[in-house]
């Protein structure tokens, strides 16, 4: 059943893809890519990867809403507007594009084991990747700091 | 299912519309989804215990984070600056200027 549920949820990922890509409105463009973040957690729940869902559910609504908030921003108004015909063929497109995941398989591995806490791999294995990764951010947030400065004293 | 060949799906996807697409924005979602597309693998695919791939999935996130935050600000100075967000016009707005800034320095 659950795989069932993965494979529908690969055709939507697929398809919402294709959608976001080539469809003329930039705003559709931007809720086709929601749906793309969407499957994407949906998937990784259902593979058991409850924390990877809730961070690429977060991640995305942030870039969702900065996109939306640029895309009022930097997207032209074009008067051309995808036809019905057009959106139906990329809808198709999609499906054909999702259909070898389905059904070909080229790696033996597809579930992943659960045996270490997030907290131990984050903390124990990881540890020094996030003191590092928390000293780039902070940097990269001195710089823009810098910048901003500089920019204000001229 | 294989997750594969899914993610190679949705990099390809991701890399035609890089190449393809004109407008800025959709430059940027292309490189949403070939991130998308790579932090798939990570979960599903990397050859270490489910904890550990999340764990490597969230470092992933937040450089990917950071990239779109720079690529974002440059695409608004870019497009603030030429007035449009079509890349073809962008271009020739820049051969403009430039054929325009070496007849000023031959006048000199």
């Amino acid at each position: 059943m659950i795989e069932l549920i993965v494979d529908v949820l690969a055709v939507g990922l697929i398809v919402s893809a294709v959608l976001a890509l080539f469809l003329d409105e930039v705003v559709y463009s931007v809720a086709a890519l929601s749906g793309t973040f969407l499957f994407t957690a949906l998937i990784y729940y259902f593979n058991g990867a409850i924390y990877a869902a809730i961070f690429q559910f977060v991640v995305g609504i942030g870039t969702l809403a900065i996109l939306f908030l640029s895309g009022e921003m930097l997207g032209e108004k074009s008067l051309k507007k995808t036809s019905p015909a057009r959106t139906a063929g990329l809808f198709g497109a999609g499906v054909v594009l999702s259909l070898p995941a389905i059904f070909l398989s080229v790696s033996g591995q597809t579930d992943v084991a659960s045996n270490v806490n997030i907290g131990d791999a984050l903390w124990t294995l990881r540890g020094g990747d996030i003191l590092l990764q928390a000293l780039v951010i902070l940097t990269v947030a001195l710089g823009i700091g810098i910048v901003l400065f500089e920019r204000r004293k001229k | 299912m294989d997750f594969v060949i899914l993610s190679i799906v949705m990099l390809a996807i991701g890399v035609y519309g890089l190449l393809t697409n004109r407008q800025l924005l959709k430059v940027f979602i292309s490189i949403e989804l070939i991130a998308t597309a790579a932090t798939l693998n990570f979960v599903m695919l990397v050859a270490a215990p489910q904890g550990l791939s999340e764990a490597l999935l969230i470092l992933a996130f937040s450089v990917d984070t950071a990239v779109s935050a720079v690529i974002l600000a440059l695409l608004v100075i870019v497009s603030k600056r030429y007035g449009t967000s079509d890349i073809s016009k962008i271009l020739s707005q820049m051969q403009e200027n430039e054929k325009l800034e070496e007849s000023e320095v031959e006048a000199q």
